[in-house]
């Protein structure tokens, strides 16, 4: 049944502009050359071989080594490495550029259901795959102090604010930050949280593509 | 009477004959100057342009000029440190011995810039990284090279964390999705709510 899915999304693909609503399937007005020779290839394929390199392919999009799954198929099927080498590449394809799109435009919804068999949910693949971002808070952890008595002043009684910030990257960062800057980074902050509610209620982001 | 503020110690002794003998006509001008500078940590030295200058306005030898300045500084810091009224510190000035002109010059001086000079100190912090410039941007993301059609806003800041021992900035960057955000701003007023409580 995978095997069929995975040929009906190949079909789709095959766009050209002929394929519903005009936009040249998901994979672009060209389809690979590999996925083409896969959407070939696979009709010798028996469904438990197409399930482990199914899951071979998942394992490589997740970044995972598997040099030793893919001996284990090429030992157990009589597939010589050529046909194994036209599959592989053309499903790593077909599924990296499957996850790209969000699960509205997506139609084939066989083809969730058995990645969903094999126990990788459509949003798990998309979520390991991180684009480039600037590294984002994670961890904030911060103090309020009051400087009672300080070398310049007897009585200072001064607050201020130390804060510690983890980021994504690996690096932390200390500092203190005095009461009017801080008034200031929570003012900003509202600022900007104000202009993304604007932001989403204009009109371009309700187009539903 | 609360405990002598400038101890009289030799150096201050001949601090104070030199300043009794100095011309009253610059010295209120000299005072806001120092008084101005105090806060700042690095030495808040003349030039030495300036030092020459001075040298030749109140007619004093450039070792006595820096005991003289060094003196003043020291005053100054003592009225901030056990902030002192005006009063009360022409009254100290004048118990070791200042001429009544220069103690009043003194006084004039801090009842002018001493509130000022106290809040600058009080600004001051020990950590050696402080926050001092905030920046921000707001981006409305629409691909990546892993997932295409997003539209997902995303705030970059900018925060310009000082450094003690280097002069320049360092700009940390940290990118916010609109949750993230949301849940950044309910800590800083997290945050707010114990500032409000102290006062």
């Amino acid at each position: 049944m995978a095997a069929v899915a995975v040929g009906k999304a190949a079909g789709a693909a095959y766009g050209h502009g002929e394929s519903s609503g005009g936009s040249g399937g998901f994979l672009g007005p060209r389809v690979p050359a590999e996925v083409e020779a896969m959407a070939r290839g696979l009709q010798e394929v028996g469904k438990e071989t197409f399930r482990r390199l199914l899951k071979v392919t998942v394992n490589a999009l997740e970044g995972k080594d598997c040099k030793d799954s893919v001996k284990l198929i090429a030992e157990s099927t009589d597939l010589s490495e050529e046909q194994l080498a036209f599959l592989i590449s053309g499903m790593y394809t077909l599924l990296r550029e499957a996850l790209r799109l969000p699960l509205s435009t997506f139609k084939q919804e066989v083809f969730k259901e058995d990645l969903k068999e094999l126990r990788r949910p459509v949003s798990e693949g998309t979520a390991l795959m991180q684009a480039s971002r600037l590294p984002n808070v994670q961890d904030f952890k911060w103090r309020v102090d009051v400087a009672i008595s300080t070398s310049s002043l007897a009585r200072a009684l001064q607050p201020s604010i130390l804060m510690l910030m983890k980021l994504s990257d690996g690096t932390a960062h200390r500092f203190e930050v005095p009461v009017a800057k801080f008034q200031e980074l929570r003012y900003n902050v509202a600022l900007i949280l104000k202009e993304m509610n604007d932001l989403e209620k204009r009109s371009i982001l309700k187009i539903q593509d | 009477m609360a405990a002598s503020v400038v101890p009289e110690t030799d150096s201050i002794r001949r601090a104070v004959l030199l300043l009794n003998a100095v011309d009253p006509g610059r010295f209120p001008r000299l005072l806001s100057r120092l008084l101005q500078r105090l806060h700042l940590k690095a030495e808040t030295s003349f030039s030495e342009e300036e030092e020459e200058k001075l040298q030749i306005a109140f007619s004093l030898e450039k070792q006595d000029l820096h005991l003289v300045l060094e003196a003043i500084s020291f005053i100054l810091e003592q009225a901030v440190y056990h902030n002192l009224k005006p009063a009360s510190l022409q009254q100290q000035l004048q118990s070791i011995h200042l001429d009544q002109d220069k103690a009043e010059a003194f006084a004039n001086a801090w009842a002018a810039g001493g509130q000022e000079t106290i809040e600058k100190f009080r600004q001051r912090v020990l950590t050696p990284q402080k926050l001092e410039t905030i920046g921000w941007q707001l981006n409305l993301q629409m691909s990546a090279s892993t997932q295409a059609k997003l539209k997902s806003p995303r705030a970059v800041l900018e925060l310009g964390v000082s450094n003690e021992d280097s002069k320049n900035l360092k700009k940390v960057f940290v990118e916010f999705s609109h949750q993230e955000l949301f849940e950044f701003y309910n800590k800083l007023e997290t945050i707010q709510a114990q500032l409000d409580s102290l006062t």
